[in-house]
């Protein structure tokens, strides 16, 4: 299963769906409508009027890829500028306008940034489409005209605590950033983490929102998506009303080198004493094709055979069998650009030795190439349910609206929702096989073990072999 | 992005107002949102019922946008029906309910629920035992019958026992490794007398869960599970007549008896003046802190009213909490407030995590808004304004099988009608500004609430003692008073 949502929020680690059957995919269809601004802004249009819902959604082709070497965490602070008020609409007005309206806090209204895109969603009573385009249209044309040094601090400060909550006053917390350092180069785009670093949250400046604003923050970096109970040549008229007068932006500087060669070519393994941790946790990941790549829908599927479900393999072995570890799981990142993460995780017993977890975990992924017909189904019905099932939503998280843009960004392809389930039904055994035998090899993986230790006001530390 | 949890579930339903809210906003702007179109209608899809001829209510809301189905049976078997000294039972009991039936291991079933790409889980929590099961159209009546197995005769194996206890016991030491963990057992602790069952964890704790025994799961699995005490949900892409040979052929064999039981109380604490408590965690960047009290149930008449005054303190991003102590004062990532309700009585509370160094300053500003919203009258532009995000919010909840499943269930287990649904948003948005005086003056008590810190004590227990609100007491991690 594809982490989607890791971005910069929680970690679910436990979202393991089942698997598989010779079954058939459902016939979905998701219709849209498509057009282009002359100023270059992308607009799809998808109706849908079984709830008075209305959905607006935009993906802004920026991530934290393109973040420049000691500014880690700004392409995600500066979404939390876009919250803090534009020209015509004041600090805490976006928030207030639109709750009051009928978008709750968090679901329907939010902004999320990943490695490879930032976006900003409404998901508001159909009558109320008009204000959410409005609110979308006015912070991308004049988010910095009212910026300001203490709106900046403020959010830097959010942005740090969400950085504690998230990572730091979390057991196994750094564990994405610590395996992203070691599965790509220096300088990779995709070695540092989402959040960044505290030094470079505390150097950020407001020059750097301007800059940031004005290099990426316009309508021909974006894919905007209005869906749910609309009427598609009024929400045509209001988006170029309020869309239509902001100008063009100048062409965003092109995307860093992020090829990287097909393994990492030596094991890195590293260990980290974590002073929260009540039971070891072990993390290994492989560099693999990213989510760009034909071979992506069979990446997923490895990670839901070995480890998606109470019917994977590390479940069955590490668990059931073994029972050194509580719970596995099995997914990979869904990384956009040059290459992606899959990673395995199993966390310990309370008690149980860091090293049969470690041996357990190994042992299995060493025999993960030889895989059958029915795990493959498994897995398979389990992506088909997962797929489905993001799909009742109009907007938020994971909803129509968020498939519609991600086709646009990544594929350019706006018909991409509707070829997810055919791309998993063509998947064969063999492809699966091939890719686990050239990809799960032990030169091409970073392991990650967490140890248990009880000092008092330890904080982590950590030593890496080789 | 915005993050929350541990938020009251919020329901409403909506027929929404056309509100304008700017007002206020707008001085120096120069140009004004744009108002409202004409509101479409929302209707909450019908409800149906039907008993089988063993008891077993059955409720069915139709949905048929896209082919999902959700099938939940509830029994009255939570948490809050085990006897203290057992506490965790139920919870291990529906960890085990999957483990096996008379003819398939837990393997087997685990095997079979994928194969079908279901979505399958058993379980228990505070008010109910549960098996769930999600899955696409034309496989779910097989999972559905899989899953009814499993809680009709499962074989709760002896082979699987050790296991299963071992994973309840390492989810207990998982959630107690986190802050947010350690203050909301305290919490409840503090705030219920001992008898209360919402006084422990679901979970039960290290001790109780150590000493349960298979007998114990058997017992407990034959005493309580009863068509009687239980409610199937069946919600999403099926037709009537095909929710009743469903439900039929899950559950139409089932035929376990058990006596009606009196209905759970939770008595509170008595309380005369506000206890801080505080908990160690070293090493916490942070500290999660929690301010409330207990004693609030949705049969309450003044329930909407409290319902609306949670909302204006702390039930959504713009709300007082967050605006204080994230956007004001950069404290933290997040800050809300949330009515649990339970069966008995539940608690109202607001909690935040926030930067180790600015404990005692957040702690302060918490009770205050705390005190603010208990004495002071709300604006009613702030009032109609929360309200609406509720009334106006509901369709966007229900979208998903999950989202109406999980709206049908809270009435259920609070003792609601079912079609709560019909009036409650018209009841809503009929809250006034002296509505909520009137709740805040009768059921709040900010000089006489608990607040629980947990966090490292060598760096924030001085600061706190230092601003003097209330008796302090240092706890240690499984709630007995150190100091």
């Amino acid at each position: 299963m594809r982490l989607r949502y890791l971005a910069v929020s929680l970690l679910c680690l436990a979202t393991a769906n089942a698997g598989a059957q010779a079954g058939k995919s459902p016939e979905l269809r998701i219709d849209y409508t498509k057009e282009t601004l002359p100023n270059g802004l992308t607009v799809l249009y998808h109706v849908d009027h079984s709830t008075p819902v209305a959905a607006v959604l935009l993906w802004y082709n920026v991530g934290s890829k393109m973040e420049q070497p000691g500014k880690t965490g700004f392409a995600h602070l500066f979404e939390h500028m876009m919250f803090k008020g534009s020209k015509n609409v004041a600090d805490g007005q976006h928030w207030a306008l639109l709750e009051a309206a009928g978008g709750r806090a968090g679901a329907d209204i939010n902004g999320t940034t990943s490695w490879d895109r930032t976006n900003y969603f409404e998901q508001i009573p159909s009558n109320q489409l008009e204000l959410a385009l409005w609110l979308e249209s006015d912070r991308m044309g004049t988010l910095t005209e009212t910026l300001t040094q203490e709106k900046l601090d403020n959010q830097r400060e959010v942005v740090k605590n969400e950085r504690r909550q998230s990572v730091d006053n979390q057991p196994y917390g750094t564990w994405v950033e610590k395996t992203e350092e070691v599965l790509f180069p220096d300088n990779h785009p995709y070695h540092h983490s989402v959040i960044g670093s505290m030094t470079d949250l505390s150097n950020a400046s407001v020059a750097d929102v301007r800059s940031f604003f004005k290099t990426y923050y316009a309508p021909n970096n974006a894919v905007l998506v209005v869906a749910g109970d609309i009427d598609v040549p009024q929400a045509k008229g209001m988006v170029q009303k309020y869309f239509g007068p902001i100008p063009a932006g100048p062409t965003p500087p092109p995307l860093a080198n992020m090829r990287v060669p097909t393994t990492v070519g030596q094991e890195q393994r590293l260990v980290v004493q974590d002073a929260q941790a009540p039971a070891p946790a072990i993390f290994v990941s492989y560099r693999v094709p990213s989510a760009k790549d034909s071979r992506a829908p069979a990446i997923s599927l490895l990670g839901d055979i070995m480890g998606g479900g109470r019917s994977s393999r590390l479940y069955e072995a590490l668990v059931r069998r073994q029972q050194v570890a509580t719970n596995v799981a099995g997914f990979n990142f869904g990384l956009a650009d040059g290459a992606d993460m899959l990673v395995f995780t199993a966390t310990g017993k309370p008690g149980a030795s860091p090293d049969s977890l470690e041996k357990g975990m190994l042992a299995e992924l060493a025999g993960a190439s030889s895989f059958t017909q029915s795990e493959l189904d498994r897995a398979r019905a389990s992506e088909r349910f997962a797929f489905v099932d993001g799909l009742q939503t109009t907007g938020g998280f994971g909803g129509r609206a968020d498939r519609l843009a991600e086709g646009w960004t990544f594929f350019h392809d706006p018909n991409h929702v509707n070829k997810v389930l055919g791309e998993f039904d063509r998947v064969t055994l063999a492809d699966v096989n091939a890719v686990a035998r050239e990809r799960l090899v032990p030169t091409n993986r970073a392991i990650l073990l967490y140890v248990p230790v009880r000092k008092t006001a330890a904080q982590t530390s950590s030593t890496r072999t080789p | 992005m915005f993050s929350r949890r541990n938020v009251g579930r919020a329901l409403a339903a909506s027929l929404a107002i056309a509100l304008a809210v700017a007002s206020d906003a707008a001085r120096a702007q120069t140009v004004q949102p744009p108002p409202p179109g004409p509101l479409r209608p929302y209707i909450f899809p019908a409800v149906e019922q039907f008993q089988l001829d063993n008891g077993l209510k059955v409720i069915l809301v139709q949905k048929h946008t896209l082919p999902v189905v959700e099938g939940r049976l509830i029994i009255d078997a939570g948490a809050m029906r085990e006897p203290a000294a057992k506490s965790g039972l139920a919870s291990l009991t529906g960890r085990l309910l999957s483990e096996g039936t008379g003819t398939m291991t837990g393997a087997d079933i685990a095997r079979a629920m994928d194969a079908l790409g279901a979505q399958y889980s058993t379980g228990a929590g505070f008010s109910t035992s549960f098996a769930d099961v999600v899955a696409l159209k034309n496989v779910f009546p097989q999972a559905m019958a899989l899953a009814a197995r499993t809680i009709i005769a499962p074989s709760l194996p002896a082979s699987e026992f050790g296991r299963v206890k071992n994973q309840a016991l390492a989810a207990y030491q998982q959630s107690h490794a986190r802050t947010a963990g350690l203050a909301s057992d305290a919490f409840i602790r503090a705030a219920f007398d001992s008898t209360a069952p919402f006084s422990r964890p679901a979970s039960g704790n290290l001790t109780t869960i150590g000493t349960l025994t298979r007998d114990d799961v058997v017992n407990w699995h034959r005493t309580m599970f009863a068509p009687s005490a239980a409610t199937f949900l069946l919600v999403g892409d099926i037709a009537s007549a095909e929710a009743r040979s469903v439900a039929q052929q899950a559950f139409g064999t089932w035929t376990a008896s058990r006596a009606a039981l009196p209905a759970v109380t939770n008595p509170v604490r008595p309380s005369t003046a506000t206890r801080v408590i505080l908990v160690d965690r070293p090493g916490s960047v942070q500290s999660s802190i929690v301010v409330g009290q207990a004693g609030f149930r949705a049969t309450d008449p003044d329930y909407i009213s409290m319902v609306a005054l949670n909302h204006v303190l702390g039930g959504g991003f713009s709300s007082r909490m967050n605006m204080n102590l994230r956007e004001k004062h950069g404290y933290t990532y997040g800050a809300f407030s949330g009515l649990d309700l339970r069966p008995g009585a539940g608690a109202f509370r607001v909690n935040s995590e926030v930067r180790t160094n600015a404990t005692d300053s957040a702690l302060v500003e918490a009770i205050g808004e705390y005190r603010r919203i208990a004495t002071e009258a709300v604006p009613a532009i702030e009032l109609q304004g929360m309200v609406n995000n509720l009334v106006s919010g509901f369709p966007n909840s229900v979208q998903s099988v999950q989202g109406l499943s999980g709206s049908l269930q809270s009435l259920i287990v609070w003792g609601l009608p079912l079609d709560f649904y019909t009036t409650y948003r018209e009841k809503l948005s009929a809250v006034t500004p002296d509505d909520v005086k009137r709740v805040a003056a009768s059921r709040l008590t900010p000089n006489n609430v608990i607040v629980v810190v947990a966090g490292d004590l060598a760096k924030i227990e001085a600061p706190i003692r230092a601003r003097n609100l209330g008796t302090v007491e240092v706890w240690d991690q499984n709630g007995n008073k150190v100091r």
